[in-house]
């Protein structure tokens, strides 16, 4: 690489702009499919947190109706959410990487992205800017219109309206290229699935060709939002240890004015002069209760025997715990004077704890979910740490080996599942029944699991006769609540579904009108693509997966075999109809009788008694 | 002549069959119209109830009987076919119209009465005799004809059409099929003193052109292999009816062997049935001793051949004299001659030299 060839930092607007194809916008019927998803999404991941049954409406309009595709179309989805406040709404929707879903807890979208993608996709094909219309208080709406500066990752606002209304919520509204005659049959399929899985949810969408789908909740109760949590040591890497240090680790403070103020009014000292020594008397009275930066200044005051107008000429450049000296630069004197610390001294410990941060046990229980004391200990009796190592002491070769330790430990307790939002058997039951009028369904809900430290559950239902049109196994995959339409052969469900023996169930697979339907919950969906259409193998998963699958058809077993006997009752009803009057007709010709003899009833109660017996 | 079958007789014999027909149709319609379901007691037929009868010298079905009830769902079917059949035999017997195991089969059809394959009408019939304890030819069930016979024999036809007239079978160089119109025939008259029966058609030909028939004052019977039941009856009518002793000329091998036996002694297919066999018959050769006395040339046995040999040694009807014996040098021979064999010595020499010498010998055993 030549000295002279430039380096240019790109903004995330950029980068997504050149790389859109990742997202999910790579052609125009796919980045139709793509924004819808997006969008609705959003607004029923902002319904779900603020505990609103949503309600969403979505248009998708051709601008010039008799064009062939690829035309350009407007896209407007509203909800009945909470809104975003007027000051959030040019940075969430005029800048990449700006959002509010970057806690652990599983949500549909993870950072709000791919809304954005949508807007900058429209933008780019068709050079028109975004609308957006808000309202938090349901009194006032915030109607914006904007573009994107996409070289400096910024919103350029055109249009910034007040008006009156009468509900909250938001509404987004965007232009794009899109290829509906193609996409169109993927976005309906994918507004009757979101209904399965979230059966608490109203849609109605209006397609350009006039037509009207409305789905109708079918429950009025919401699955138990998730709650935020620490994260599991599965999970966790070097890059995010070491920050999660920096974060514990307790500094020296900067002993400026408005700290030596702080001092000086939690000892309640603020307006005279006063001495060293009673500085000193007074912290040992009052020590209980200060706070910690104000603790270590008044130990630093201990070993340095000063008072506040010392300390306010001088700096501190060192404390040096292993050799138990101060250093600092005196103003007054210009020099660097270097003071002997008393390791017997009370504020000793002060001063060590803070800079060596806290013990590694004490860090593995706070920071982490599932780590208990005695687990912190074990640990640390495996990774072959002392429990008492301080973290601030701790190197780059130690933090490597704390992190292998950390996913290579098999004594953590499964990851805390509060953080997932499963539907429930219950809802999910519903949802099929609604769906698909089945004869037969059975649903189950695993319990939690977890892959590499994010915790996920699996919820599976099974259906069979009824409505159900198609022929063969038909999978309806679902991932934190969204449907997966793309994709769908490389996905680890149906290699699942797909090695089941179902002759086993007495199922014919090729032949039989039989639903799966999976639903994945996680923090982290292991998606092969950024896309979020397959899921890709994990072993965990896909076990989780099987035992599902094996549950749900042994109950379909139970259900055929029944079926089975049923029918077979009526093949033997049919068999009596049939031969019995033959039968008649034969014994009435052989004995030379005239009238054939009255075995009529006996049809009749032999069919009842069958029926019966099943 | 020890019982000569008369016109009697045989109309009783069909008047009897109607009547029982007629009774087991009576109790199926009574059952219905009791609101029960119709059943049939019928014999059972597996290996573990057919016994050998040492007196009657041939073998017969055990006590046990199985119970074929409409009121299963899995035995309806079959329930209907064999009372289809008893049905469709009972029209037969009236109408004296005979019908062949195949035309029974097909003629299911129009009767909405279905059969998978002639196996399973072919099953049926059996059924049917051990029902009746009669064989399927006393309700003009007949089998493909391949069995003829020749020799100076006057019947007299009882079919339709044919009634009260003559026939003598030594008219035709062909011989003459054995089929329902000969079956059912009475047996006149005849100048002949003895019945060879001989396995196979071509031996049968030459033995019309040789006129063994005059030379050994013979009826000559093709037998077409294992002989089908209506010419076993034929068999035992002219021995029966007209007083004649029957020899078997058979191949030399364990088959040969074993279509003689059937027909002196009955096969287990037909153990439900009596009135078949020939317990007088001899089997004249060829012997597995013969081959080694005439210097036939022989072909090696097969596997099969010698396990078929081992079977019928644990058969009660092979345990002692000529049959045990022969069947003893064939497994220690391993080899089998056919009727054609003799041909070596000269076309004529089976007729010639064999012949003369084996009738002579069986006089004495």
């Amino acid at each position: 690489m030549s000295s002279k060839e430039e380096f240019n930092q790109i903004s995330p607007s950029e980068f997504f702009y050149r790389n859109r194809d990742l997202a999910g916008f790579s052609n125009p019927t796919r980045s139709l499919y793509t924004a819808v998803r997006e969008f609705v999404e959003n607004s029923l991941d902002a319904c779900d947190h603020s505990g609103i049954l949503p309600n969403i409406h979505m248009t998708i309009k051709a601008v010039e109706p008799d064009k062939p595709d690829p035309k350009h179309y407007i896209l407007t989805v509203k909800d009945n959410g909470p809104g975003i406040e007027s000051k959030h709404v040019p940075l969430a929707f005029g800048t990449v990487l700006y959002g509010s879903k970057f806690g652990l807890k599983q949500a549909r979208g993870m950072f709000g992205l791919g809304a954005t993608m949508a807007i900058l996709y429209g933008q780019i094909t068709t050079n028109k800017p975004v609308t957006v219309k808000s309202s938090t208080d349901g009194k006032t709406q915030d109607h914006f219109e904007m573009l994107l500066d996409i070289q400096k990752n910024k919103p350029v606002i055109q249009k910034h309206v007040k008006k009156e209304i009468s509900e909250t919520g938001l509404s987004v509204s965007i232009c794009l290229e899109g290829d509906y005659s193609k996409a169109g049959t993927k976005i309906r399929e994918y507004v009757k699935q979101i209904t399965l899985i979230t059966p608490y949810a109203t849609i109605t969408f209006d397609d350009p060709k006039g037509e009207k789908i409305k789905q109708n909740k079918i429950i009025r109760s919401m699955p138990p939002s998730p709650t935020i949590i620490a994260p599991h040591p599965y999970g966790i890497d070097v890059e995010t240890i070491r920050r999660m240090l920096v974060d514990t680790h307790y500094q020296i403070p900067i002993v400026d004015d408005k700290m030596i103020e702080k001092v000086r009014k939690e000892l309640g000292m603020s307006k005279n002069k006063f001495s060293y020594a009673d500085i000193m008397k007074k912290t040992d009275k009052k020590w209980k209760s200060l706070t910690r930066p104000v603790r270590v200044v008044l130990s630093l005051m201990s070993f340095l025997e000063a008072n506040f107008e010392k300390l306010q000429k001088i700096r501190i450049e060192d404390v040096d715990i292993g050799n138990n000296k101060i250093t600092y630069w005196d103003y007054g004197e210009s020099q660097t004077i270097a003071v002997d610390m008393d390791p017997e001294s009370p504020y000793y410990k002060q001063l060590a704890n803070t800079v060596q941060g806290e013990s590694l046990t004490h860090f593995l229980t706070k920071r982490f979910q599932r780590v208990g004391p005695t687990a912190a200990n074990q640990f640390c009796k495996f990774a072959k740490f002392k429990p008492e190592t301080r973290i601030g002491n701790m190197n780059n070769q130690d933090l490597v080996k704390l992190s292998d330790a950390l996913q290579t430990y098999e004594g953590f307790r499964a990851p805390d599942p509060t953080c997932l939002a499963p539907l429930g058997a219950e809802p999910l039951e519903k949802g099929i029944d609604r769906f698909f009028e089945p004869d037969f369904k059975a649903v189950v809900q695993r319990t939690a699991s977890a892959y590499s430290g994010f915790p996920f559950i699996i919820e599976m239902g099974i259906a069979y006769g009824g409505n159900i049109q198609s022929r063969g196994t038909k999978v309806y995959r679902f991932a934190n609540r969204i449907p997966l339409l793309y994709d769908e052969g490389s996905d680890v469900v149906l290699k699942v579904v797909n090695d089941t023996d179902w002759g086993r169930y007495k199922v014919k697979n090729d032949s039989a009108p039989m639903v799966v339907v999976s639903h994945i919950c996680s923090t982290r969906v292991p998606y092969k693509t950024v896309g979020k259409e397959n899921v890709a193998d994990r072993p965990e998963i896909e076990k989780e997966l099987r035992l599902a699958l094996q549950f749900l058809s042994r109950k379909l077993s139970g259900y055929m075999s029944k079926k089975g006997q049923a029918e077979m009752a009526k093949k033997r009803a049919n068999l009596y109809s049939k031969y019995l009057p033959l039968v008649a007709q034969f014994c009435t010709e052989l004995s030379g009788n005239k009238k054939e003899p009255n075995y009529k009833k006996m049809i009749k109660e032999e069919i009842s008694i069958e029926e019966k017996t099943n | 002549m020890k019982k000569k079958q008369t016109k009697q007789d045989k109309l009783n014999k069909t008047k009897d069959l109607i009547n029982l027909l007629k009774k087991h149709g009576a109790q199926v319609y009574e059952d219905l119209e009791n609101g029960e379901f119709p059943k049939f007691l019928i014999p059972n037929r597996s290996i573990s109830n057919i016994i050998y009868d040492k007196k009657l010298r041939q073998y017969v079905l055990g006590t046990n009987t199985s119970l074929r009830s409409s009121r299963n769902s899995s035995q309806l079917r079959s329930f209907t076919q064999l009372l289809w059949l008893a049905f469709f035999a009972n029209k037969l017997t009236h109408e004296k119209k005979s019908s062949t195991l195949r035309d029974v089969y097909y003629s299911s059809q129009a009767f909405a009465v279905d059969f998978e394959d002639q196996g399973e009408s072919d099953n049926i019939i059996v059924d049917l005799e051990a029902v009746l304890s009669q064989p399927r030819e006393d309700f003009y069930v007949f089998p493909e004809e391949r069995s003829s016979i020749f020799g100076d024999l006057t019947i007299e036809y009882t079919i339709p059409g044919y009634e009260g007239k003559t026939q003598n079978l030594s008219s035709h160089p062909d011989g003459y099929a054995i089929g329902p119109s000969m079956t059912s025939a009475e047996l006149v008259d005849t100048s002949a003193e003895l019945v060879i029966a001989i396995e196979k058609g071509g031996l049968f030909t030459r033995f019309v052109e040789e006129q063994v028939d005059k030379k050994f004052k013979s009826i000559i019977i093709n037998t077409g292999g294992q002989a089908p039941r209506s010419t076993r009856t034929l068999l035992k009518r002219l021995h029966d009816e007209m007083g004649l002793p029957v020899v078997i000329l058979t191949d030399g091998d364990v088959y040969g062997e074993h279509i003689a036996m059937v027909i002196k002694s009955g096969s287990a297919n037909a153990a439900h049935l009596k009135g078949l066999t020939v317990p007088d018959a001899k089997w004249m050769g060829v012997w597995a001793t013969d081959i080694d006395k005439f210097k036939l040339p022989t072909i090696p046995m097969t596997e099969s051949d010698i396990k078929r040999c081992y079977d019928l040694l644990k058969d009660p009807r092979y345990q002692e004299g000529l049959w045990k014996r022969e069947l003893e040098v064939f497994i220690k021979i391993k080899r089998k001659a056919e009727l054609e064999a003799f041909s070596k010595y000269g076309l004529n020499n089976i007729t010639e030299k064999y012949l003369p010498k084996k009738l002579e010998e069986s006089k004495s055993f």
